[in-house]
């Protein structure tokens, strides 16, 4: 592998790169592209319930909300791909549990969701756990 | 096809997608800041990349397959032991350094992603 390694000192702060944000970026356009497309199938498929497979599909595709939502991921998933371009990847995928913690931030700030203690309590831990992940990050490029 | 093999199929197959995925555009270097779009038009022509693709699509499709019998909440937990998985074909395969820091942190994320489902 021909990366630059930095070499690896204790770190005071934690590491917010480019890569970091790609990946919050991944994640949070993934979560609006599902709710996106998840919105859209709800409208498409109380309209076309008693059509074939095919045309339902055209249907689906058809729907504004589920369009946008597809582009939406497709976002989601190049800014994933950019991110593993930099980043080690036992490194990064274990941070993507962060996607429960902004669906279930999403969901409280946008419909008004109550989140049970029992689930503040996961998601803190989550965020304990990626603040630990993030100061085991080595080298990568910046 | 029983559903709960479908829902470890997928979690293998998707864990697996990622580190073709890694190996895909780790042989692909550039210099500056942010990939050209040489660079991003490259991938296309990447058998790894479409390799990930294809298991994306199998490791998804299995996944709908597995929620349309099991809770929802039984099977997030269980996603994440998809990142053991990860961890443990990087450090074989991709030869990246898998610290106890790390395996550490990976614990502690699969222990929050539990209290989440089950609360």
């Amino acid at each position: 592998m021909l990366e630059t390694k930095v070499p690896s000192k204790p770190r005071a702060g934690l590491r917010v790169g480019l890569a970091e944000v790609a990946l919050l970026g991944s994640i949070v356009f993934a979560a609006s592209g599902h709710l996106l497309i998840k919105e859209g199938l709800n409208v498409a498929a109380s309209a076309t319930m008693h059509e074939g497979i095919w045309l339902r599909l055209l249907a689906y595709l058809g729907q504004p909300s589920v369009f946008l939502g597809l582009c939406v991921y497709g976002i989601g998933t190049l800014a994933w791909i950019f991110a593993v371009s930099k980043r080690e990847i036992s490194y990064l995928f274990p941070l993507t549990a962060l996607n429960y913690v902004v669906v279930a931030l999403g969901g409280r700030l946008l419909f008004d969701e109550s989140i049970p203690l029992k689930r503040w309590a996961g998601i803190l831990v989550v965020v304990c756990g990626v603040v630990l992940m993030n100061r085991s990050s080595e080298g990568g490029t910046e | 096809m029983n559903s709960m093999a479908a829902l470890w199929a997928s979690i293998a197959i998707g864990g697996i997608a990622q580190i073709l995925l890694k190996r895909g555009v780790s042989g692909r270097i550039y210099f500056s800041r942010l990939p050209s779009f040489a660079w991003w038009a490259g991938l296309l022509r990447s058998g790894w990349l479409w390799a990930w693709g294809i298991s994306f699509v199998i490791a998804t499709g299995l996944w709908l397959v597995a929620l349309s019998r099991i809770e929802i909440s039984y099977a997030f937990p269980l996603l994440s032991s998809s990142y053991v998985l990860v961890a443990v074909l990087s450090k074989w395969l991709l030869n990246e350094s898998v610290s106890a820091s790390r395996w550490l942190a990976m614990v502690v994320i699969c222990a929050g992603v539990i209290l989440i489902a089950v609360a």
